[in-house]
């Protein structure tokens, strides 16, 4: 590759063309004539002219006329010239060597300055690509530090503004101390100082700036569109000769902080663009949630209202048996509400972070007994059988909730199965430490494109026209029916580290399928530890 | 004579549908919309001929949580009080159960199961000073803790010394919650309160000698993450 810089081996193999043209003129001296010697030496010159500089060559030149007129040119061992045409050659030979000189010199320094933009473009290019795709752009301030050491040969420093406060436009009114600011390299009082006010106003200050012309150092800002994210600094520039290449070196110095400040615009923006799908997402799941919600709420308030008007505006006209079908629609709907509220609230608080359960050591044939229990109170809920498994271990979970849970499939079941079908409770241990609780129905099941989307509460809004579950008999098939109870469910086995799953069953009909993770049981007392059939014997 | 209720709810819209619905029962009702309001008339009612023999308190006043007016009533005049809770309310029903209440509803409830709660809560009124149950009787299953005797369709049923003990602090409080903590304390002992455990191992027991369907019980009733409630015995 090709220097620019002029080295002693340039110099040296310069040197060398001169000696072995001369060497060359001396041996045909006499073999040919003093034109074809004239070649040799303008040869020499035009190729020497490539490894020294512009007045070097002119000068080996200028000395190499001289001595072939003195060695060559009769007279011999004089500086005369006896000939006319010995003197055009010569003034010849001596203009072509200059007007080669200079060519080669102009060929040179354009070349340089073509290699130098090279780099530069290159430099910038790499540097871009770095920070193209960073989600955050400040980790490489140390590296633009180098980059900028590299480039200006002087120490560099760097600070960044933190996000919030970087948003601000050039020229209001930034911290005094740009608290929880990045900084890379160390600076003095006066530079900190310097760096604040360049970020402050956006503008490169320091020499050959137009402000602040006496510093010593060169503060550029790290500039994006109509905002400045930070600033560098380069300590004693001003003293390190780099005289005719400053506004280059500057711009690019500039320009590798611009894109550094164009990339922390970048990533500023891409966060806020973030956060604002998040809030926009949020808000949309909020709004699904609650035109869920309220779309639950209406029916029974429909059937509540209804009632209740009717006995109070038509209470002397009605007889006893009506009044008491509307007082009992009321109760079953109330009994409705109630409990889509505790769902409802359920869900909010195990959306929420830091949810803390209420475990405690609980058998789930309780569990199921519990849930049982509710069942049987409405007529439906005759037709739930449970199956348990003998020997059940305890498990580790809070009751509410699991109550919860259980009351919810088995409502669920009782509402989408024929008023005949069997709803079965089974559990049993699922190996590996988990414990399996299932409710399984006879109904006619849940389309497989459905059976992920039924424990989202928000699909109802999103998909008004699909129906997605295949229940027959649903005075509305035009949406699911699940409401939030699923959602409530499938949070609560999440809560404890479980899974809710929906499974359909072979002969027809779904299991919800709760499998929770059992932990190692607890000591039980040990003072009269007798299972009862055998202690009966005793 | 009436039996005088103090209601502490601070809804006005409850207090007077229950005030409705409890004085058509032959209630007298006092009613208070705040926890001061309610501990000015307890304290008021000391005077003969003016007691309360019931309390219902709900949760969730604005006032404080109910623990003062729990001490007021129910240790210093051994008033039965009821708790009505909303079901967020689930640790403070619990601690308030552990202090001596009684039983608790969870709102929205059914004046059925409010009325039956208020029964039971009455007829153990004052057992303090009285007497403790020691008959208990319902369906086929009998309970006779002086004699140590459990008799299932008129068959002696052998229990450990353990289930015996547990089943007669049930029956003590027969058709009213027990809490497992008081359970604990009262079978096994203070130092137990936090085993829970030790309660699912002899319910289960229990329930396989006593229960027709012990995965089904019909007399010895689980209260998710309260306590226990054995059915209220059959009037002799």
């Amino acid at each position: 590759m090709n220097t620019p810089m002029h080295t002693g081996w340039d110099r040296l193999l310069a040197a060398g063309i001169w000696a072995i043209a001369w060497l060359a003129m001396t041996l045909l001296d006499a073999r040919v004539d003093l034109a074809n010697l004239a070649m040799i030496l303008v040869l020499a010159a035009a190729l020497s002219s490539l490894w020294l500089a512009a007045w070097a060559s002119l000068m080996a030149s200028v000395a190499a006329v001289l001595a072939f007129n003195w060695m060559f040119v009769p007279p011999r061992g004089t500086f005369l010239v006896d000939l006319r045409q010995h003197a055009l050659l010569l003034g010849a030979m001596l203009l072509v060597n200059t007007i080669v000189t200079g060519l080669v010199a102009r060929l040179r320094a354009s070349a340089r300055q073509a290699f130098a933009q090279a780099a530069r473009a290159e430099q910038l290019r790499n540097w871009g690509e770095r920070l193209r795709d960073e989600a955050d752009p400040a980790v490489h301030l140390g590296a633009l530090r180098e980059l900028l050491q590299a480039a200006a040969g002087v120490p560099a420093a760097v600070i960044v503004l933190p996000p919030p406060a970087a948003t601000r436009p050039p020229g209001s009114a930034a911290p005094e101390l740009p608290l929880g600011a990045l900084t890379a390299g160390e600076v003095d009082a006066d530079q900190a100082a310097g760096l604040r006010l360049c970020l402050r106003e956006g503008r490169a200050l320091g020499r050959d700036t137009g402000r602040y012309e006496d510093q010593p150092d060169l503060y550029l800002p790290l500039r994006g569109r109509q905002a400045c994210f930070g600033a560098a600094v380069l300590c004693g520039i001003g003293e390190v000769g780099l005289a005719r290449r400053d506004a280059e070196l500057r711009a690019q110095l500039q320009a590798l902080c611009d894109q550094m400040g164009q990339a922390l615009q970048r990533a500023q923006a891409a966060a806020a663009e973030r956060a604002a799908r998040e809030l926009a997402q949020q808000q949309g799941v909020r709004n699904a949630l609650l035109a869920a919600i309220s779309h639950d709420y209406r029916t029974p308030l429909a059937t509540i209202l209804g009632a209740a008007s009717a006995l109070e505006e038509q209470a002397d006209r009605l007889d006893p048996a009506q009044r008491r079908r509307l007082a009992h629609g009321i109760v079953e709907e109330a009994g409705r509400l109630s409990r889509l509220t505790d769902n409802t609230l359920q869900l909010a608080r195990l959306d929420a972070p830091g949810v803390t359960l209420r475990c405690d050591w609980e058998s789930a044939e309780e569990l199921v007994g519990a849930a049982l229990r509710h069942a049987r109170r409405r007529e439906a809920g005759q037709r739930v059988r449970a199956r348990l498994e003998p020997g059940l271990p305890l498990l580790w979970c809070d009751a509410m909730l699991v109550s919860q849970l259980l009351d919810n499939l088995v409502d669920n079941a009782l509402k989408y199965s024929p008023q005949d079908a069997p709803v079965e409770v089974l559990v049993r241990c699922a190996g590996s430490g988990q414990l399996l609780l299932a409710v399984r129905d006879r109904g006619p099941g849940i389309a497989p494109a459905w059976r992920d989307r039924v424990f989202e509460v928000f699909h109802r809004g999103a998909l008004p026209q699909e129906a997605p579950l295949a229940r027959a008999g649903e005075a509305d098939m035009g949406r699911p029916g699940a409401g939030i109870g699923l959602a409530v469910c499938r949070a609560i086995a999440h809560a404890h580290g479980g899974e809710l799953r929906l499974r359909a069953r072979s002969h027809g009909g779904c299991a919800f399928e709760c499998v929770l993770p059992l932990r190692t049981p607890p000591e039980m007392p040990t003072e009269e530890q007798v299972p009862p059939e055998q202690e009966g014997a005793t | 004579m009436t039996l005088r209720v103090l209601l502490v709810e601070d809804n006005r819209e409850l207090r007077a549908t229950l005030k409705a619905a409890l004085s058509v029962e032959g209630y007298e009702l006092l009613t208070a919309a705040s926890l001061s309001e309610g501990l000015a008339l307890a304290q008021h009612a000391q005077r003969p001929g003016a007691g309360i023999d019931l309390a219902l308190l709900d949760l969730g006043l604005p006032d404080g949580d109910g623990e003062t007016l729990l001490a007021e009533l129910c240790r210093r005049r051994g008033c039965p009080v009821l708790v009505i809770s909303a079901r967020e309310a689930e640790g403070q029903k619990v601690r308030l159960l552990d202090a001596g209440a009684d039983d608790f509803l969870v709102k929205p409830f059914g004046i059925a199961e409010l009325l039956a709660r208020m029964r039971v809560a009455l007829r153990h009124r004052g057992t303090v000073l009285r007497p403790a149950v020691t008959h208990w009787r319902a369906g086929n299953l009998a309970v006779d803790i002086a004699a140590h005797l459990v008799q299932r369709d008129d068959t002696a049923v052998h229990l450990t010394p353990t289930e015996f003990k547990l089943l007669a602090r049930l029956v003590r409080n027969n058709g009213q919650v027990v809490t497992h903590r008081q359970l604990l304390a009262d079978v096994w002992g203070a130092e137990f309160t936090e085993h829970t455990h030790y309660l699912r191992l002899y319910m289960g027991q229990l329930r396989a000698k006593l229960e027709a369907d012990p995965a089904e019980p019909h007399l010895l009733l689980t209260e998710p993450g309260v306590g226990y409630r054995l059915v209220e015995g059959d009037e002799p």
